[in-house]
């Protein structure tokens, strides 16, 4: 007993390094065939690009850990964006306004959870289909709208590196003591990996669903307010199939889409695979069609030593 | 748990401090002064029209003897589009040509290139933005009332016209939307205007509704070709091919077979042959310290079935 257990921890973190390792030799190998990527410069952008995603995908880390899944945050994305740009429009103050669409953005998020596991419909289809709901009035709303020139104060929400970048760190730093110091994140790893054993154990399951799904339309609030001021102009296109892009990179660092494992940790680090490869090997001249074929295939890379390890912990 | 997050924040200051211990080499110059420009347009994806800006830039750089580094986008995504201007920054190129996906995203971005000295300047679609020196665009406005003009002679019942537009507040589908508007409406026909953000299938989708929902419709603009043969599409389907008459704007070859086939009535012809090279020659003066060309409007004309096949090949 005392020995399986070791073993599954030893290779629990084996699991967890891997992403680690594969990061640092993305970096260095970019950094050894490019003069122009090992800069301070280049460090700094590529942590800036990582703040759209990286804010978006700490909630799918706690949703996608839980066993749940939220297709529809691509979409929400642009309808807070809309709001944010249509309050702005309306002189509402700055900080108003982010109250406000923090505000909304958990509210929506509720609103999946209570869809999800109010009707029992699969998580799937549920946001599925609040992922057109979103888009659809994302577009009623900012139709005809020119949202754009926002004032100085909320434009520096996303201007330069420091603001930006500290956002994202205080996300990450929230998430981890929401899953690893509360009863809340402890019991998304047990539901995640058996949500009827659980149940069986008294935690309330499906109240705990919508905290997730809430937390996660909160941060997908906040990652709408920065590219809106480092934008300055939002419209109802921005977010499309941005879902897939944050669920990648969670799974890239190495939390399962079938739940009960994984951590923020794993997802900065997906994040910031994504992101290297992106600016890498646009600094190496590669077009960035053939960097989408890479992040496909990293995807599939990533899952596929994942399946190996679970294959060779289940013989041993 | 805790060894993982406290790894990965550990890596965010490696990543930080790796670039730092890197910087000695700052950048590389380019080998015996040679300049490299760096050019970010509309994905040619999902228009010919930008496929072939891409192409006629690339050549107009190889003539001129400087380095081009494409950094285009794949999707039509302002966010994208601007990490690819902070890419070229940090790439150390000394120009940076953009076709912008959306005029206003850029402005954090463009202070930085000021601050290293980098020539910005914009092609087809202008940036409201001191920082960019040169642009060069055919003159939108100027030839939609042309074409607004050549819809009304064409065009003998009074009735509504249909327009199929870009993304709205972008300044080139915006100026095309008015200059036909504005002569359409002096003449005395009613306008009907739909942005289908240069999405062809969502301008398929728009024509459909609009020739269901109206059926006096008596002519259809696409303020891009694309969308203009999504119209055409739209109106074969109700058959109404030869009652509606479909108008395009571009000059892409698609619209000159539909227009020889004589099913698309006429289009715009924008030079973006002529466009690029302007651009490209213009950004390379400055560079070289010459002053370029600050602005460069280009006329487009009307290519109908008189004309078409002098433009094909």
């Amino acid at each position: 007993m005392e020995v399986t257990s070791r073993i599954s921890t030893r290779s629990q973190i084996l699991k967890g390094i891997q992403p680690l390792i594969g990061l640092v030799v993305i970096y260095v190998a970019f950094a050894a065939a490019s003069g122009t990527f090992r800069t301070f410069d280049t460090a700094q952008t590529i942590l800036t690009q990582a703040v759209i995603l990286g804010t978006m995908a700490a909630g799918p880390t706690i949703v996608l850990i839980s066993g749940g899944l939220d297709l529809s945050i691509g979409s929400l994305f642009a309808l807070v964006a809309v709001v944010i740009g249509l309050m702005l429009n309306a002189h509402v103050p700055v900080a108003a306004v982010v109250v406000l669409s923090l505000a909304f953005g958990a509210a929506c998020g509720t609103l999946n959870g209570a869809i999800t596991v109010g009707t029992g419909i699969p998580a799937f289809i549920g946001t599925l289909g609040m992922m057109k709901v979103y888009r659809g009035i994302a577009e009623l709303l900012g139709a005809n709208q020119d949202m754009s020139k926002f004032p100085d104060s909320f434009q520096a929400i996303g201007a330069g590196y420091l603001i930006p970048i500290s956002i994202m760190v205080v996300c990450f730093l929230l998430v981890y003591v929401f899953l690893s110091r509360t009863k809340l994140g402890f019991n998304c790893y047990a539901i995640g990996g058996s949500n009827e054993v659980s149940r069986l154990a008294g935690v309330p399951v499906k109240k705990y669903y919508l905290i997730y799904y809430t937390i996660g339309g909160f941060f997908v609030a906040v990652s709408a307010l920065i590219l809106a001021a480092r934008l300055n102009f939002t419209n109802t296109s921005w977010g499309n199939g941005m879902e897939l892009d944050a669920i990648a990179a969670v799974i890239i660092g190495g939390t399962s889409l079938s739940g009960g494992v994984g951590g923020i940790g794993r997802t900065v680090i997906g994040v910031l695979i994504v992101t290297t490869l992106n600016t890498g090997l646009s600094h190496l001249g590669v077009s960035s069609s053939w960097q989408r074929v890479s992040i496909g295939i990293v995807i599939i890379f990533a899952v596929w030593l994942d399946v190996v390890q679970r294959r060779r912990e289940l013989r041993a | 748990m805790k060894k993982l997050a406290s790894l990965a924040l550990a890596l965010l200051f490696v990543l930080c401090a790796a670039g730092l211990v890197f910087a000695g080499g700052t950048g590389e110059k380019p080998a015996g002064g040679k300049i490299t420009i760096a050019y970010t347009g509309f994905p040619g994806g999902q228009t010919p029209f930008w496929a072939q800006m891409t192409e006629y830039v690339k050549e107009e750089a190889a003539a001129q003897g400087v380095d081009l580094i494409d950094l285009s986008p794949t999707v039509a995504d302002a966010a994208q589009q601007k990490d690819s201007v902070d890419n070229a920054i940090n790439r150390g190129v000394q120009g940076i040509i953009i076709g912008s996906i959306d005029n206003r995203a850029f402005g954090e971005s463009l202070r930085r290139a000021a601050a290293k000295k980098i020539v910005v300047v914009a092609v087809d679609t202008a940036i409201d933005d001191p920082q960019v020196t040169a642009l060069a665009q055919t003159d939108n406005l100027a030839s939609a009332r042309v074409m607004g003009q050549y819809i009304v002679d064409h065009v003998s019942t009074k009735g509504k016209v249909l327009i199929l537009g870009g993304t709205l507040g972008h300044q080139t589908g915006d100026a095309r939307r008015d200059g036909v508007k504005q002569v359409l409406e002096a003449n005395g026909f009613e306008v009907i205007f739909r942005a289908a953000d240069w999405d062809a299938a969502k301008a398929l989708e728009i024509a459909t509704n609009e020739l269901q929902a109206n059926p006096d419709i008596v002519a259809v603009f696409g303020c891009w070709d694309p969308g203009a043969l999504a119209g055409l599409s739209a109106v074969k389907q109700r058959g109404l091919l030869g009652k509606v008459k479909v108008f395009g704007f571009d000059g892409l070859p698609a619209a000159f077979k539909s227009i020889k086939d004589g099913e698309l009535v006429a289009t715009i012809k924008q030079d973006n042959k002529q466009m690029a090279q302007v651009i490209v020659r213009s950004v390379v003066a400055q560079i070289k310290g010459q002053a370029g060309v600050k602005k460069l409007l280009i006329d487009g004309f009307v290519i109908d079935q008189s004309n078409v096949d002098q433009y094909m090949k």
